[in-house]
């Protein structure tokens, strides 16, 4: 499963609550204000702050 | 949520996941039939779940709504949690995502309806948890709550919080029904109306399911035994030679809305 684009519309960023984008695997989800990147494992995004990477 | 307070509780959960799963108690049950009656679904709602556990409150209400989020701290209880929706079949408007109730990953408005049922007493900041609620339930969503109740008598108050402690390290506090209603006005919302129901738990399965090994379960086999004459006929403390085998305790359930558009 990819995550839709309808699903990715009622997600947010949970540090600055602003848009969240895929990479082009959707296996992460970026938010560039806050510079992290927010992995999903086994289809389920893990949007939690602590769990981020950073992005170079 | 500070790290170590969510490793806990991730670690607790991941371990007791399929005793949730499975567990009768949260997969019907009163509280949950009484969610549905004030909430009252439509297949309009967009729906967010919070702190999930097993699913079974998404599972009840998915064939009401169009769409179900179910959010949880617990990578390895919405991994169970999927599986078993899965396994039920026909369910395709469920939707996972981990995160913590007090940072939710949701823009403001995304929801018309709310539920969080038997979780809060987990949540180190409660009033921030529910600002949360607040900002991501569109204005006029409606909102359901479901915990276990503190008893008014402090005496007995205070004999539950040690008694919950000792069964699940990451119990953090029972609140009573006035308490539950000034929290959820203080956040913003409109109370409507708040309910009690009685929950009797058979007591072996209960404190298994919490992970407690053979010492633990006799520690607090030992606790309930030795509780108070107030303590036993308040929570109707059930035994047979020496062992506990049910008790009852109640639920309070809150329910309210985001006021609507001026």
């Amino acid at each position: 499963m990819t995550l839709s684009k309808d699903l990715l519309e009622i997600l947010a960023c949970p540090q600055c609550k602003g848009e969240i984008v895929p990479d082009d695997n959707h296996d992460k989800l970026y938010c560039h204000a806050c510079k992290l990147a927010y992995p999903v494992r086994d289809d389920i995004p893990v949007m939690l702050i602590d769990e981020a990477l950073p992005l170079a | 949520m500070n790290r170590e307070f969510k490793n806990k509780i991730r670690e607790q959960f991941g371990r007791a996941a399929d005793g949730y799963i499975h567990d009768k108690g949260f997969a019907s049950g009163s509280d949950l039939e009484e969610m549905v009656r004030l909430l009252q679904p439509m297949p309009e709602d967009n729906m967010l779940d919070v702190a999930c556990g097993g699913g079974h409150t998404a599972l009840r209400f998915s064939p009401l709504v169009r769409s179900v989020v179910a959010s949880d701290l617990t990578m390895v209880m919405l991994k169970k949690a999927q599986e078993h929706i899965s396994d039920e079949g026909g369910v395709d408007n469920i939707t996972f995502r981990e995160a913590d109730a007090e940072d939710l990953p949701f823009p403001a408005g995304a929801f018309t309806l709310l539920t969080c049922r038997v979780a809060p007493h987990h949540f180190p900041d409660v009033a921030r948890a529910l600002n949360e609620f607040h900002r991501v339930l569109r204005r006029g969503g409606r909102i359901a709550i479901v915990d276990t109740l503190l008893p008014k008598d402090p005496e007995i108050a205070e004999w539950y919080q040690e008694m919950e402690k000792m069964r699940d390290p990451t119990h953090i506090q029972a609140y009573t029904e006035e308490k539950w209603q000034e929290m959820v006005q203080e956040a913003g919302f409109i109370l409507h109306e708040t309910v009690t129901v009685p929950k009797t738990h058979d007591f072996p399965t209960w404190a298994k399911r919490a992970g407690l090994n053979r010492e633990g379960i006799a520690a607090l086999n030992k606790f309930f035994v030795d509780a108070p004459d107030k303590v036993q006929d308040y929570f109707q403390i059930e035994t047979f030679a020496g062992e506990v085998e049910a008790y009852t305790d109640r639920k309070v359930l809150v329910y309210a809305s985001r006021p609507p558009k001026k």
